[in-house]
């Protein structure tokens, strides 16, 4: 039984209901009699540690060129969580990622996936893999069809399914076109056809939307969450924080060949004790500071920009910031929140500032 | 080989030729292949018909070979240059080799696969060459001239392999190219090398072209031909047309360098070249 506050979209009155994961209520707002329904949410599985690892990577060392492209880096993938890979351009995910599917040889290091050794037990180690890489490319006379069909065959997969995975990244019109001709968008979704090629128990996606539109990165994050859902552990890595966060559910940084960081996205904030920002819009200002907000225990820094006072203060203090300002005789048109992102997290842990 | 999974090969193969097959490379050059090996079959036929101004077999066959070993290790290099170096530049191997394939079974996938596009052009061409002569001449030389079709795609092959060997060695498809080009023309100047250094030895050059001289060519320069694929591949189809003068020179090849000597230089040329590109394209960080 779990326990859930719905607001009504109407007259912004909450009420609590109480229901089982999965289960349906019909609500009618004792307020307005406004009529709605509510899906309690399926709890994931709870991850633990001693959950089994889709990916462990232990002590990966790869020097290209005497450099290291990749420094000592250990982390493990649990099986059955979204977990993102971060890091700018050039910190080593491409190579991590493909030391992880025996593309490169490593200097030192011992990878599994789904418990098998990537070098002793290379075959059994990628049966279950599905892999989309950064720049995916395929074979230009032959069509999208052919291309699939090429796929099953290697992986032992049905080929009836090519024809729909086709259609489901939207490339039906062009069942017949030769890939030579294809735009690079339309290649990349290919490649996303591609990777689910067989139901693979784990997905390794470098950059999956970098070079999509909007439409796509949305339907891509969706897809994976559906394919986490039904059981798949997704391992993908990115550039762009905001892509990580909303669907992850733990994160590694990486800069410079090195991890900095492997926490949930949570944590990781609360880690980095990234405090919330209040802006307050208070017509008039003209870039002046209040005093009166700078005494107040709990905030942290003030800035100001125009008429929008821009406070760093811990969570609990925000009442005291509005009530202070009132009393000073301000007078308060706009409060917006900003949430600490991953961003945030992102440029303090690069800059050292940890 | 332990685990040596045949279905994946095949299955490799089998992308390869359906890729290949429609590249308007390769299609180009078969074409022009097709036309000209028909035009050369032409002249044992004119003989036939009393006209004085074209040749007979011999001259057809040397125009034959001549067709062969400029245009089938052109055709091979094309199809081999970029297969690792060109896919490992595009991405297109990443996904290949992220499933649960071995290298070696990609790699003699690739050469099967390829191997059959390279067979298409010379069965066509020369089938129909064949034909032509077959038809004009008669068929008196038609074991041999099978057996000509066979050298010729044994050449494409002996070519495929050294350039997979080179695109298995190379980081980038630019730096495999400029193999495939080194390789083209080690086939082209090197009988002039050696011939070179066979007139420079003391052969004189005007006594050995006058017709029914009696000037010997010595054996090294007939061993020398197991250093280059192309003119290896001239000595047996030669040896298999039995032809022993050229424009009236003698070419007769010591006694050891039989056909099986030959066949068996040929299989080395494809066999360490492909044993180097598997090392290679083993080693190699995709």
């Amino acid at each position: 039984m779990i326990e859930k506050t719905v607001m009504c979209p109407s007259c912004k009155n909450t009420i609590t209901v109480q229901g089982n994961p999965g289960e349906k209520t019909y609500i009618t707002c004792p307020n307005c009699n406004t009529k709605g329904v509510f899906t309690f949410p399926v709890a994931k599985p709870e991850l633990t540690s001693a959950a089994p690892s889709a990916i462990e990577v232990h002590g990966l060392t790869k020097i290209y060129d005497g450099l290291r492209a990749t420094d000592n880096v250990s982390f493990n993938v649990r099986t059955g969580e979204i977990f993102g890979f971060l890091g700018p351009n050039g910190a080593g995910k491409t190579t991590t990622i493909k030391a992880i599917l025996g593309l490169i040889h490593m200097n030192s290091g011992v990878i599994r996936i789904n418990g098998f050794d990537i070098i002793s037990n290379s075959i059994n180690s990628r049966k279950n893999v599905g892999y989309l890489p950064e720049r995916v490319s395929f074979y230009e006379n032959l069509t999208p069809l052919q291309t699939l069909n090429f796929f099953c065959e290697l992986r032992g997969a049905d080929k009836s399914i090519a024809p729909s995975l086709i259609k489901e990244v939207g490339l039906e019109d062009a069942i017949d076109r030769k890939v030579g001709t294809f735009s690079k968008g339309m290649v990349q979704l290919l490649g996303v056809a591609q990777v689910m090629i067989g139901n693979p128990s784990v997905y390794i996606l470098d950059e999956p939307v970098a070079g999509l539109d909007a439409r796509w990165v949305k339907i891509i994050r969706e897809k994976i969450k559906m394919l986490n859902e039904k059981g798949a552990t997704i391992f993908f890595s990115s550039h762009i924080l905001s892509e990580v966060e909303s669907i992850c559910d733990r994160v590694v940084i990486i800069n410079k060949g090195k991890l900095i960081a492997e926490d949930t996205v949570d944590n990781l904030n609360k880690y980095l004790r990234i405090k919330p920002r209040l802006e307050i819009y208070i017509p008039g200002l003209n870039g002046k500071i209040p005093e009166e907000t700078e005494a107040i225990e709990g905030v942290e820094a003030v800035d100001v920009k125009d008429d929008t006072l821009i406070i760093t203060c811990e969570p609990t203090v925000k009442g005291d910031i509005i009530t202070a300002l009132q009393n000073a005789g301000f007078k308060i048109v706009n409060i917006k929140t900003i949430e600490p992102s991953l961003e945030d997290a992102f440029v303090k842990l690069i800059e050292g500032d940890v | 080989m332990v685990g040596f999974n045949f279905k994946s090969m095949y299955t490799i193969a089998k992308k390869e030729f359906m890729d290949n097959i429609r590249s308007k490379w390769i299609i180009a050059i078969s074409i022009i292949f097709i036309i000209l090996t028909i035009a050369a079959s032409y002249f044992a036929g004119g003989q036939a018909g009393g006209e004085e101004i074209f040749g007979g077999m011999e001259e057809t066959v040397v125009s034959l070979i001549g067709i062969a070993t400029l245009l089938i290790p052109l055709i091979a290099i094309l199809l081999g240059f970029s297969t690792i170096a060109g896919e490992a530049e595009t991405g297109a191997l990443f996904v290949v080799l992220s499933y649960p394939v071995k290298r070696v079974e990609v790699l003699l996938g690739k050469f099967l696969g390829l191997g059959s596009v390279l067979a298409v052009t010379p069965l066509i061409g020369f089938g129909l060459s064949g034909i032509v002569i077959a038809a004009t001449v008669g068929a008196e030389e038609s074991l041999a001239f099978l057996a000509f079709i066979a050298l010729a795609i044994v050449l494409g092959l002996m070519y495929l392999s050294l350039i997979i060997m080179i695109s298995a060695l190379c980081k980038t498809r630019v730096r495999a190219i400029a193999g495939g080009i080194i390789l083209f023309f080690w086939g082209m100047i090197y009988g002039m090398i050696a011939a070179g250094i066979l007139f420079a030895t003391g052969v004189n050059f005007f006594e050995l072209m006058t017709p029914g001289s009696t000037v010997t060519i010595p054996d090294w320069f007939f061993a020398s031909v197991v250093f280059s694929p192309g003119d290896l591949n001239q000595m047996a189809v030669m040896s298999a047309f039995d032809l022993d003068q050229v424009m009236g020179i003698s070419i007769e090849a010591p006694e050891w360098m039989n056909m099986n000597f030959l066949l068996v230089v040929h299989f080395i040329w494809i066999i360490v070249p492909l044993i180097l590109a598997y090392y290679f394209f083993k080693r190699r960080d995709i």
